[in-house]
């Protein structure tokens, strides 16, 4: 007898969809989350809280990374690489650890794949040094999934059609579009007037109230802290909360797994983890379901090793860690001062609260000869530089040569930035190519507060993804300068934003090049899932989150079906 | 083409970046620069910072009466050099940022490696105003204070002592009244900025969430 039918490890967009779907199901099922129980009422607006301590993430002294980056050639040509701990280095690499995970603290831009993301080997061919290959399988098994987040996650937004809209199953959002703010109006008719279109972005933000959840209440402070609504369609408002309601659903906070015990058989039998008290505790399921974000979820696996699995758990051909993803691209700021537009406009301008919602998909795919032979693409979305006052009081501490500025002159930079001057900014994203060096192990040295290798991260990056990415922010800094702003600047680069991670168990038809089957199952431990981002082959040029929770969704039914 | 850009992350993705990532690589590096910096001070100047910050136990204790103690009256004549008041707008000692800095560098959270290098930075600044001008910091006039912050900035140690001395001041501006600096919203007032709802009570403080 198990204790439970499903134990999922990790509470995020991977974990909230199979936990909801199975419990409604009227499964029993354990989620095993590693970090706090926070709720709406422990989310405020609060900066120290949600960005300069260590609230939402682990103390870098108890959990850290290791970071391998690259540091020139050997004399044979191969790469050097050196390593340093996030501890020594300060380069935090964690996301939010909290029930929901980091769901709790994104923006909410959410956007679909789209059919040719899923064969984008077969359509754009190959790339030296990448390995980039088609899904095993296609748009249309994800579009259901797609669709039915939107209600159960709650995504409002409009759909203007466009020559690269994916094929939708409904005609439109089940909830109108967030309240938009007056600059989004200047960003439509700049990009008209340079021949581009303008998309509304989709928003995981409730515009209204529905169920439990209200609806968004236009604070201005949305990405990187907690939603004190529940508008924020996160893994826990959204998914969890109903979960629990079922009476089916048990959630353990502070529960951290160690380990995935299996037996002779190669079957999982159980979930290791330390309690509050780090205490060791086990626990036994039919079926066990990995989602702790891709980073952890491939840290996890390699150190489960079992009889049938040496070298970790699903790893019996090397590919846990292996071609890790990120996104690629960079982001460009412009500046306006309030002064520059009439009495009307400008103080619509120094409104906060309302979204700017907008993005540009026109290079979704590349088809220019300056650039080069077709190629992938990806997307482009304007935002305001983030409200957060001490930080942006901090980046003018400095002058442009780098040196501290103190008294009189701070001050009146001060002034002007917080008073006189609106930031518009975009981000590029782009697919960050799955290459070799780019993946996840376990550190030899470097262990956590519980005496576990922690994971060891190479940051490699492929030089294509810089030059999709600069031929995007190009063309954004040209709305920019549309709109007459000043001060425009970029940057491209392949630092990889720490937030927005997948890949490390690829999904494909061939075990020997894989982690897990077309069903996000382990290939060689036939009771194990993994529902994060970990899956995905390729990234598309889109945050992974609308994605990670429609697959999920889609694992979910698979798993009902064979309970 | 491939560049070391660990390093670099933060300040390339900026803004694009989780916010509190910027933030804490930040103090991680000072601390790091400044270790590898201690060894040209004297090892007695180090102990003496130390022990003057041992000697202070008063939690609330009033700007004023923090500042005639050591190695308070350091931190705030630092502050207010840095950050003063005019007829326009508040100063180091309108937004309470030595009672601020104060608190939280007692908060059983804060690293104790970072909290020695802070205290440790204030042995240093004495060390080099002594050396310097023969008196304590907070015993010279403003420019030779001046000089003083000129001549610690040009070591890689002093500008990112000064660089966190400011970070902190900015905290006990923006932050939320709650926290102890930003007294009476006066800083919010000045920069008219308009936090975000609902603001955090007292008994949700960030140290109290986990």
């Amino acid at each position: 007898m198990k204790d439970f039918d499903v134990c999922i490890i990790g509470s995020g967009a991977g974990g909230g969809p199979v936990a909801l779907t199975l419990s409604e199901a009227g499964y029993s099922v354990l989620v095993l989350e590693k970090g706090p129980w926070f709720t709406e009422a422990d989310f405020f607006k609060d900066e120290l809280a949600c960005c300069r301590r260590s609230v939402y993430t682990p103390e870098l002294k108890d959990e850290m990374h290791v970071l391998e980056e690259y540091d020139g050639q050997n004399s044979d040509g191969s790469y050097k690489w050196s390593s340093e701990s996030t501890l020594e280095s300060g380069s935090d690499f964690w996301n939010g650890n909290c029930i929901g995970g980091s769901s709790n603290f994104m923006s909410g831009y959410f956007y679909r794949l789209k059919p040719k993301d899923f064969r984008l080997r077969s359509e754009f061919g190959e790339i030296n040094e990448a390995n980039v290959v088609d899904w095993p399988i296609d748009y249309e098994a994800m579009e259901p999934y797609y669709t039915l987040a939107e209600t159960a996650v709650g995504i409002s937004g409009k759909v203007i059609p466009h020559q690269y809209q994916e094929p939708r199953s409904t005609p439109d959002f089940p909830y109108p579009p967030t309240i938009e703010h007056a600059v989004s109006g200047l960003i439509d008719k700049a990009c008209r007037e340079l021949n581009m279109h303008p998309l509304p972005t989709p928003r995981a933000i409730l515009p209204i109230a529905e169920g439990d959840r209200n609806g968004c209440a236009y604070s201005g402070f949305c990405g990187s802290y907690g939603c004190s609504t529940g508008a924020k369609g996160s893994s826990r408002a959204a998914l969890l909360d109903k979960a629990v309601k079922t009476g089916n659903c048990e959630i353990r906070a502070h529960a951290k797994v160690y380990k995935l015990v299996s037996n002779q058989s190669g079957q999982v039998t159980n979930a290791d983890y330390f309690n509050k008290d780090n205490k060791k505790q086990s626990v036994s399921a039919k079926v066990f379901v990995v989602a702790c974000q891709a980073i952890e979820t491939s840290r996890l696996l390699l150190a489960s090793t079992g009889p049938k699995h040496p070298n970790g758990l699903a790893n019996n051909s090397g590919q846990v860690g292996k071609n890790l993803l990120f996104s690629a691209g960079g982001s460009g700021t412009g500046e306006f001062t309030y002064k520059q537009f009439d009495t009307e406009l400008g103080q619509a301008m120094k409104q906060r609260g309302p979204f700017v919602n907008r993005n540009l998909q026109d290079w979704y795919y590349i088809d220019d000869k300056e650039f080069g032979s077709p190629a992938k693409g990806g997307v482009i979305d304007f935002l305001f530089r983030h409200p957060n006052g001490i930080s942006k009081a901090n980046r003018e501490k400095r002058d442009d040569n780098g040196n501290l500025v103190w008294g009189k002159p701070l001050k009146q930079r001060l002034k002007t930035v917080f008073a006189d001057t609106k930031y518009l900014r975009f981000e590029v994203f782009n697919d960050w190519l799955p290459t070799d060096d780019c993946f996840v192990s376990l550190d030899s040295s470097v262990k956590d507060k519980w005496g576990s290798p922690v994971a060891k991260i190479r940051l490699g990056y492929h030089d294509h993804d810089l030059k999709v990415g600069r031929y995007l922010a190009d063309k954004s800094e040209q709305v920019l300068r549309q709109m007459n702003a000043s001060n425009i600047r970029s940057s491209v680069s392949g630092s990889p934003p720490p937030n927005l991670v997948a890949g490390g168990c690829r999904f494909g038809n061939d075990p020997a090049t894989s982690v897990l089957n077309a069903d996000c199952q382990a290939h060689d431990a036939e009771n194990l899932y993994v529902t994060d981002g970990s899956f995905m082959p390729t990234g598309g040029s889109v945050p992974y989150t609308w994605t990670i929770y429609a697959n999920a969704f889609r694992v979910a039914d698979i798993i009902k079906k064979r309970l | 083409m491939r560049k070391k850009f660990i390093r670099k992350l933060f300040r390339q993705w900026d803004e694009s970046l989780p916010e509190g990532l910027q933030y804490r690589a930040e103090l991680r590096q000072s601390r790091r620069y400044f270790l590898k910096a201690v060894s040209i001070i004297p090892a007695a100047v180090l102990v003496a910072g130390c022990d003057n910050s041992s000697s202070v136990s008063t939690t609330n204790a009033s700007q004023a009466s923090l500042s005639e103690q050591a190695p308070w009256n350091t931190f705030s004549s630092v502050q207010n050099h840095l950050f003063p008041e005019d007829t326009q707008s508040p100063g180091a000692d309108d937004i309470n940022a030595t009672g601020y800095l104060k608190s939280i560098l007692e908060l059983p959270d804060f690293d104790d490696a970072d909290k020695k290098f802070m205290h440790d930075g204030v042995g240093w600044i004495n060390d080099i105003s002594i050396e310097m001008f023969k008196h304590s910091f907070h015993q010279l006039n403003n420019s030779n204070k001046e000089e003083v912050l000129q001549s610690i900035v040009t070591s890689n140690a002093g500008d990112r002592w000064l660089s966190l001395i400011l970070l902190y001041i900015f905290e006990a501006l923006i932050a939320d009244p709650v926290y102890g600096g930003n007294t009476n919203k006066v800083g919010w007032q000045w920069l008219e900025h308009i936090p975000g709802f609902p603001l955090p009570p007292e008994n949700k403080r960030y140290y109290l969430l986990k």
